[in-house]
C-alpha cells in the first residue's frame, strides 16, 4: 500500500513537473510579445522613438532573463539547422533551480515576485476551496443516502427521480453559468437582494467574520453545485448496488432496520471505490475557483490565473499550473489516508 | 429505438432536443446569409446596453450588448462557434480516441512488434524533423537501410527476428497521466495564454485535451471485445490482424462512444464558452455566447444577456444530455 502510494505520488509528481516544463518552454517559444505587453502596459505614456524603444526592449529582455537561450540545447537558426549546447546558462535551468529553492520567478506585468502574490491569493482561495470541499462532501453524502433510501426497484420513482434528473442536468452546466445565475438571482436589486456580491476585495482585513462568511456563501454554493453531481450520483449508484448484495439481504432477514442497514452496512462498502473521485475533488475545485473568483471578484489564485492567462503573464500562469498540480498531489495523499481509514484490511496491511 | 417507442415521454423529449440542436446548427451554418435587421460587428452606438425593444423604431429583438451590437445577431454568429469549433473538435477527439484506445486495447504492451525496417523509418523521420547533424543525407541513408531491411527480412532469419516491442499501453498511460496532471480547464488556460489563437490551432488544442476520455472508454471495451469468440473465429478464418482490428473488433469497441459523444460535445462547448468568457485565446471580435455572457461582469443587471446567451447555452447542453440519455 505504501509502495502503491509512493508510485502514485511519484507518477503524479513527474506528470506535474512535465506539464509545468511543457507550459514553460512552449510559452517561451511562442511568446514574441512578452516585453511588448509589459512596455505597453507601463504607465509612462510618452511617445517613444524607434531607437529608444529598441533599447528599452533590449534592457527589458535582459532584466527578465529572456536574452538567454531557452533550453540546454537549442537550434541556432532555422536555416543553418545546427544544434548547440549551452550548459546551465539557460532560462529553463534558472527557472528549475529557482523552483527548487522556492523561487517562482517574477510577473511580467508588474515585475513583482510571484511567491508573495500567490501567498496573499491563497489566503482567499484556501478557505473557499476548503469550505466548498467540506460542504460538497457532506451534501453528497446526504443526497446519496437520500437517493438510495427507498424501494429497491430498478428505476427511481417520485421525487427521487426528479432529484436525479436535476443532478444529471447540473452536471453539464459550466461553472461560470451557475455563478452568473446565482449572482443574478440573489444579488440583484431587481430580483432577490439577499446576499452581498462584491466588497471582499475592498477591505480584506477589516471585515468581521460574519460578513466574511456571508460573502463566501455564493461562491461556495456555486462550487458545491458544480462538483455535487459527480460525487452524489456515483455514491447513490454504489449504495443501491450494495443494498442488492447478499449480505444486505441477510441483514434485512435478521431484522436490521433500513436506516441502520444503509448507514452502517452499505455505506462503508459503497464509499471505498468512490474515494478516488474524492481525490480529484481538490483539483476540480481549484479549477472551479478560476471562474468563481472571476465572477464574484475575489482576489484569489483562480482569478490570478485567469487574469494572467488573459494578459499573457506566463510566469504567473506556470506558477498557477504548479499550484493546481500540487493540489492534485495533496488530494491523492488524502485519498490514500482515507482508504486506510475506511478499510481495515488496508490498515492491517500497512 | 424500440425502447424509445415504449417510453413516449422520452421520445418526445428526444424529439425536442434534436429539434433544438438542428435549429442551432442551421442558424450557425446560415448566419452570414440570414436577412438580419442588424449586420454583425456593426455597433448601434445610439443604443448601447439596452433591453429588448419591440415597440420603438430600431427593433433590437433581444436588446443590445455593451458595445451596442445586436444580441440576436451575436447569438446567431455565436452558434457558428459551436458548429465550427466544438463540433469538429468532438469528432476529431472521438476519432483519435477510438483509434488510439482501440489500438492500445487490442495490442497492449506486448502485442505490437515493429520490424527493423519500421524502426529505421521512424528513426529517419525523427532525424529529419529535428535536423540532427547530417540532416537530409543521414535521413536518406537510414531510409535506404530500412528498404534493405525490408527486402532482407523474408530472406535472412536474423533480420526478421530483430523486431522490438513497442509498449503501446505504457506510452498511452504516460500520455494520459501527463494530460491529467492538472484539470482540463487549467491546462487549456495555460496553453492558450499566448496571443490569440487561430480557429485551427484552438481546434487542435481542444482535441489534444479531449482525446483521452474516448480513448479510455474504447480501450476498456476493446480489452473485453478482443477475447470474444467471434474475434477468435476471424483469426481462425485466416484474416490478417490489421483487418480483424479495423473491420471486426473496432466497430464493437466503439459502441460506448454513442452515448458519450453527445456528453463530450457538451463539455467541449462548455470549455469553449468558458475560454470566451475569460477572454483567453480568441480575438475579442469573434462572436461567442461566452463573450456575451462575460459582459454580465460589467453590467450584472443585463438580464436580457443572461436570458438569451445563457438560455441558448443551457438549452443546447440539456439537449445534448437528453440525446446521450436516449442513446444509452
Amino acid at each position: 500500500m505504501k509502495r502503491w502510494l509512493l508510485r502514485q505520488l511519484g507518477r503524479a509528481g513527474l506528470a506535474a513537473w512535465a506539464t509545468a516544463s511543457l507550459v514553460f518552454i512552449l510559452s517561451r517559444l511562442l511568446t514574441v510579445g512578452a516585453e511588448d505587453a509589459m512596455l505597453s502596459s507601463g504607465n509612462d505614456l510618452q511617445v517613444r522613438t524607434a531607437a529608444t524603444s529598441a533599447a528599452a526592449h533590449q534592457a527589458l529582455r535582459q532584466r527578465l532573463g529572456l536574452d538567454e537561450p531557452i533550453f540546454y540545447v537549442t537550434r541556432i537558426s532555422r536555416e543553418s539547422a545546427t544544434w548547440r549546447w549551452h550548459g546551465t546558462h539557460n532560462q529553463y535551468h534558472h527557472w528549475l533551480a529557482g523552483l527548487l529553492q522556492g523561487q517562482l520567478g517574477w510577473s511580467y506585468r508588474d515585475g513583482q515576485p510571484i511567491g508573495p502574490k500567490l501567498r496573499t491569493a491563497l489566503v482567499y482561495t484556501l478557505p473557499l476551496a476548503g469550505l466548498a470541499a467540506a460542504a460538497a462532501t457532506l451534501a453528497a453524502l446526504a443526497l446519496g443516502l437520500a437517493l438510495a433510501d427507498g424501494p429497491l426497484a430498478a428505476p427511481l420513482t417520485g421525487w427521487r427521480a426528479s432529484l436525479q434528473v436535476v443532478l444529471t442536468s447540473l452536471q453539464g452546466i459550466p461553472v461560470f453559468v451557475l455563478a452568473l445565475g446565482l449572482l443574478f438571482l440573489f444579488a440583484n436589486p431587481d430580483a432577490l437582494n439577499l446576499l452581498p456580491a462584491y466588497s471582499l476585495a475592498d477591505n480584506p482585513d477589516g471585515l468581521p467574520l460574519g460578513d466574511y462568511l456571508l460573502q463566501l456563501i455564493m461562491p461556495v454554493l456555486t462550487l458545491v453545485l458544480a462538483v455535487l453531481p459527480e460525487l452524489a450520483l456515483p455514491l447513490a449508484a454504489a449504495l443501491r448496488h450494495e443494498l442488492r448484495a447478499d449480505y444486505a439481504t441477510t441483514a434485512r432477514a435478521k431484522g436490521v432496520p433500513a436506516a441502520i442497514l444503509l448507514r452502517r452496512h452499505a455505506l462503508p462498502n459503497a464509499l471505498l471505490p468512490l474515494l478516488t473521485s474524492f481525490a480529484s475533488l481538490l483539483p476540480s475545485l481549484l479549477a472551479g475557483t478560476v471562474l468563481v473568483e472571476s465572477v464574484f471578484s475575489l482576489p484569489g489564485v483562480g482569478r490570478l490565473l485567469a487574469e494572467a492567462a488573459a494578459s499573457h503573464d506566463y510566469p504567473v500562469v506556470v506558477a498557477g499550473v504548479l499550484v493546481t498540480a500540487g493540489g492534485r498531489l495533496l488530494g491523492l495523499a488524502l485519498a490514500d489516508a482515507l482508504y486506510a481509514l475506511a478499510d481495515p484490511r488496508i490498515r492491517l496491511a500497512l | 429505438m424500440s425502447r424509445l417507442l415504449r417510453r413516449p415521454r422520452l421520445a418526445a423529449l428526444s424529439l425536442l432536443a434534436t429539434g433544438w440542436l438542428v435549429t442551432v446548427g442551421v442558424a450557425g451554418l446560415l448566419a452570414p446569409w440570414l436577412p438580419l435587421p442588424f449586420p454583425a460587428g456593426v455597433p448601434d452606438l445610439l443604443h448601447v446596453a439596452e433591453p429588448p425593444s419591440w415597440a420603438t423604431a430600431p427593433r433590437h429583438w433581444l436588446g443590445t450588448d455593451l458595445f451596442g451590437r445586436d444580441v440576436l445577431t451575436e447569438l446567431l454568429f455565436g452558434a457558428r462557434q459551436v458548429l465550427l469549433l466544438s463540433l469538429p473538435a468532438t469528432g476529431l477527439a472521438a476519432l483519435v480516441g477510438a483509434l488510439a484506445g482501440g489500438g492500445v486495447g487490442f495490442w497492449g504492451n506486448r502485442g505490437c512488434r515493429l520490424p527493423l525496417a519500421a524502426w529505421l523509418v521512424l528513426l529517419a523521420a525523427v532525424w529529419w524533423l529535428l535536423a540532427l547533424p547530417g540532416g537530409g543525407q543521414a535521413a536518406s541513408l537510414l531510409l535506404g537501410a530500412a528498404a534493405l531491411a525490408w527486402w532482407a527480412a523474408p530472406r535472412w532469419p536474423w533480420v526478421s527476428r530483430a523486431a522490438w516491442l513497442l509498449p503501446l499501453d505504457s506510452l498511452f498511460q504516460a500520455a494520459v497521466t501527463l494530460l491529467g496532471a492538472v484539470p482540463r480547464l487549467v491546462l487549456v488556460l495555460a496553453l492558450a495564454a499566448g496571443p490569440p489563437l487561430s480557429t485551427g490551432k484552438l481546434l487542435l488544442l481542444l482535441v489534444a485535451v479531449a482525446w483521452p476520455e474516448p480513448a479510455r472508454q474504447v480501450r476498456a471495451q476493446m480489452l473485453r471485445v478482443r477475447t470474444l469468440p467471434f474475434v477468435e473465429a476471424t483469426r481462425a478464418a485466416g484474416l490478417t490482424t490489421s483487418r480483424i482490428w479495423l473491420r471486426h473488433a473496432l466497430p464493437h469497441a466503439c459502441r460506448p462512444l454513442r452515448a458519450t459523444v453527445p456528453l463530450s460535445l457538451a463539455s467541449l462547448i462548455g470549455l469553449e464558452t468558458t475560454l470566451a468568457f475569460l477572454g483567453v485565446g480568441r480575438p475579442p471580435d469573434v462572436s461567442s455566447w461566452g463573450q456575451l455572457l462575460s459582459m454580465l461582469r460589467q453590467e450584472p443587471s443585463a438580464w436580457w444577456l443572461l436570458a438569451s446567451a445563457g438560455g441558448a447555452l443551457l438549452l443546447t447542453l440539456l439537449a445534448l444530455q437528453q440525446l446521450a440519455r436516449a442513446n444509452r
